[in-house]
């Protein structure tokens, strides 16, 4: 794994255009690692919880962003809708940290995406997520 | 924002990120509260359906406050959340939530809920909460 970033590196896109996202955000997209898509954003006051972590939901939005745009990369899909996302909350993250998702496509299917995704802080591990998107469009 | 639906008050909300997505509203007494989200323009996507990550902070929001309602406020942490996205609910629907409470340890919390707009489950949440310090 590379070395974590302490900032935003100056070659990360911005991923957050509107909506909620932009709310949210900012939301970056990495430099890909192989087959590995990369994303991230900076734990900022507004994205924190009561006892000073990073809150669930954030990490959940931030996730379920990452997991949806690598499957319209992957399948050159217009749109895509989350059907099913699990995630573990394995470990806190505070406020100032870049937050990194690596995100893997487990299958991709006539009208699905099954992808799996891990965010990080360097090394450490804040939440592991498994999740099934629907490409739009497409019947169920 | 204009003011609660009918029969809810506003929920008061501590986090931070909650405070960002809010306001949170319920009605009824603990632990049987139901809770609500009237979706707004900052909830939805290009699309203008309500957003995944909007839809599970929702979540996390009002099974935590059933969490507290169960435990007398006990501090506690989301260990693991399964979400699913059953239909796309659109800016202005009221997205109604009365957790269920599965299963009480002295550890752990086992919570469920379905998200409905006018009586129709578009989301259904299952969550697993850890009590800290048990």
């Amino acid at each position: 794994m590379p070395p974590h970033p302490p900032a935003i590196p100056p070659e990360a896109e911005i991923a957050s255009t509107g909506g909620f996202n932009a709310y949210v955000g900012p939301l970056y997209r990495l430099p890909d690692d192989g087959e590995t898509k990369r994303f991230a954003f900076k734990i900022e006051d507004k994205h924190m919880n009561g006892s000073g972590s990073v809150h669930g939901g954030m990490l959940m939005s931030f996730a379920d962003v990452a997991m949806s745009r690598t499957s319209r990369l992957v399948t050159g899909a217009k749109g895509v809708s989350t059907v099913a996302l699990n995630c573990d909350f394995v470990g806190p993250g505070k406020l100032g940290e870049v937050v990194e998702a690596r995100v893997r496509v487990t299958r991709t299917a006539r009208t699905m995406v099954f992808l799996s995704s891990e965010l990080v802080v360097g090394e450490r591990v804040l939440l592991v997520a498994t999740g099934l998107w629907k490409i739009a469009g497409e019947p169920a | 924002m204009s003011g609660a639906p009918q029969d809810y008050r506003e929920t008061h909300l501590v986090d931070p990120f909650e405070r960002h997505i809010g306001p949170v509203y319920e009605r009824g007494e603990a632990p049987h509260k139901t809770f609500a989200l009237v979706v707004d323009k900052r909830h939805v996507n290009m699309r203008d359906i309500i957003h995944g990550g909007m839809l599970m902070t929702f979540a996390d929001a009002a099974l935590g406050q059933a969490v507290w309602d169960v435990t007398d406020r006990a501090p506690s942490v989301t260990l693991n959340m399964q979400s699913q996205f059953l239909k796309p609910a659109k800016e202005g629907d009221l997205i109604e939530v009365t957790p269920q409470l599965m299963r009480k340890t002295k550890s752990l919390v086992f919570m469920r809920g379905d998200f409905q707009v006018r009586g129709e489950t578009v989301f259904a949440v299952t969550s697993v909460w850890k009590l800290l310090g048990r």
